[in-house]
């Protein structure tokens, strides 16, 4: 029997102390998205190095012979799969499945998550961060653009959310 | 004194283990809320169930007031941390498209990390896309460059904006925050499934908003920014004591055959 999920307030007072405990020992705040972009920079550096040498926006990652790799957001990204493993296994919630509403089919479920994972990606990169690393990390720290930010993501949510009413409800 | 990375206290190869902690106790929460779970997700956009607005404002709110009362009492140096600049354009566009894509996706980039852990093949799909989505970025890079640095106001924070200190500007985001939730859990109880809704006496609720706004109320009368301005200089001082505690620590002193540094998308 799945548990229920905990109380989110009690989750955002704990997420707010892992921010400050971040901020404490190392300046910054949490995120995710770099490493989505670092990882597609090592796996274009792989192929053609010559490449992402070459592009401007690429070669932001690329630091002598040091792997885009060896970063920061890469090693939080992978403790946080391992922690959300963690949480999942002994919550008795992993189960293989493709999750979607009750009246759409897998592979247009499958499409609107490849689309709006494409959306999202080149997004985090236009604003510089994504929902953690932006919105979470610049707004407890007050930064303007991070809460315009906020407010943004929630504005497109909700102003497009009737169109994908079906995948969901 | 922190932040004690940017003070030396420890090199970057330490960091990276601590990145991997902090991701660890990052990605249990998000699971423990549920948000691996794409339907709970998005049951914030259909007003049926607010807990990614609950997490995320109560997140914010507890961070700040964190990190404004350690400046207070001298145990960090808000100056030294790093301050995400304000590219207002690109911000609002990104935030928006951002937007669209977590609706269509049923994801943000740290929650489908979540549900692909819990067995989530969308997720994993979701995984794909940024990565492309990000590729495509920077292949038309060239031509997004002028929009990309567009709105360029510096690292502003509302303060600055605003024209008006911290401790002012926490009381009003508690304030706030307790007036979203009131409104928020009014609205879900009308549309969402009351069963599936977290529980929590009024009592409860009544105590912890009176908290927040108590802790906003003694930031906005003391003034967190004059108190860290008038402190003199912390910096010098903790360096000299940090240097006396370095030089028996084995920790601090690891081997860096390759130098470490900090690449510039600190925020990201």
């Amino acid at each position: 029997m799945n548990q229920r999920f905990a109380n989110p307030y009690v989750i955002g007072t704990l997420l707010g102390l892992v921010m400050l405990f971040s901020f404490y020992t190392m300046g910054r705040g949490v995120g995710s998205s770099a490493t989505f972009a670092r990882v597609a920079t090592a796996g274009i550096d792989l192929m053609a190095p010559e490449h992402t040498k070459a592009n401007a926006y690429f070669s932001k990652y690329l630091s002598g012979s040091r792997s885009p790799l060896m970063a920061w957001l890469v090693f939080l990204s992978m403790g946080a799969a391992l922690g959300g493993l963690f949480s999942a296994f002994i919550a008795n919630r992993i189960k293989g499945e493709v999750a979607r509403g009750p009246s759409i089919g897998v592979s247009a479920r499958l499409w609107l998550a490849l689309g709006g994972g494409i959306l999202s990606g080149f997004a985090a990169r236009l604003a510089r961060g994504c929902t953690s690393g932006q919105a979470l990390t610049g707004a407890a720290e007050l930064a303007f653009g991070s809460w315009i930010f906020m407010f943004s993501i929630f504005a497109g949510a909700y102003a497009t959310a009737y169109f994908f009413r079906k995948e969901w409800l | 004194m922190g932040p004690l990375y940017k003070l030396g206290w420890f090199d970057f190869a330490y960091g990276l283990q601590m990145a991997g902690l902090i991701g660890f106790l990052f990605g249990f929460v998000l699971e423990r809320a549920g948000f691996g779970n794409v339907r709970k997700l998005t049951a914030n956009f259909y007003l049926r169930d607010f807990a990614v607005f609950k997490v995320m404002f109560t997140a914010i709110i507890v961070c700040m007031l964190g990190l404004l009362y350690f400046s207070v009492f001298g145990w960090i140096d808000l100056g030294l941390v790093y301050l995400l600049p304000t590219y207002i354009w690109p911000q609002i566009v990104g935030g928006l498209v951002l937007g669209i894509g977590f609706i269509m996706g049923g994801y943000c980039p740290t929650t489908s990390i979540v549900a692909t852990v819990s067995g989530k093949l969308d997720g994993l799909v979701f995984i794909g896309g940024m990565i492309i989505g990000s590729f495509i970025f920077a292949e038309i890079f060239p031509l997004l460059e002028k929009f990309y640095s567009a709105g360029d106001m510096g690292a502003i924070r509302l303060t600055d904006v605003l024209n008006l200190n911290s401790g002012i500007i926490a009381l009003l985001v508690c304030l706030m925050a307790v007036g979203a939730y009131w409104f928020v859990e009014k609205v879900e109880n009308k549309f969402g499934d009351r069963d599936t809704l977290p529980g929590g006496s009024k009592r409860m609720k009544r105590s912890a908003a009176a908290i927040l706004i108590l802790l906003g109320l003694i930031l906005a009368l003391i003034n967190p920014d004059r108190i860290a301005a008038n402190r003199p200089s912390p910096q010098a001082q903790t360096r000299e004591r940090m240097e006396e505690i370095q030089k028996p620590s084995p920790k601090a002193e690891k081997p860096s055959s390759s130098k470490f540094e900090i690449v510039e998308d600190e925020g990201c």
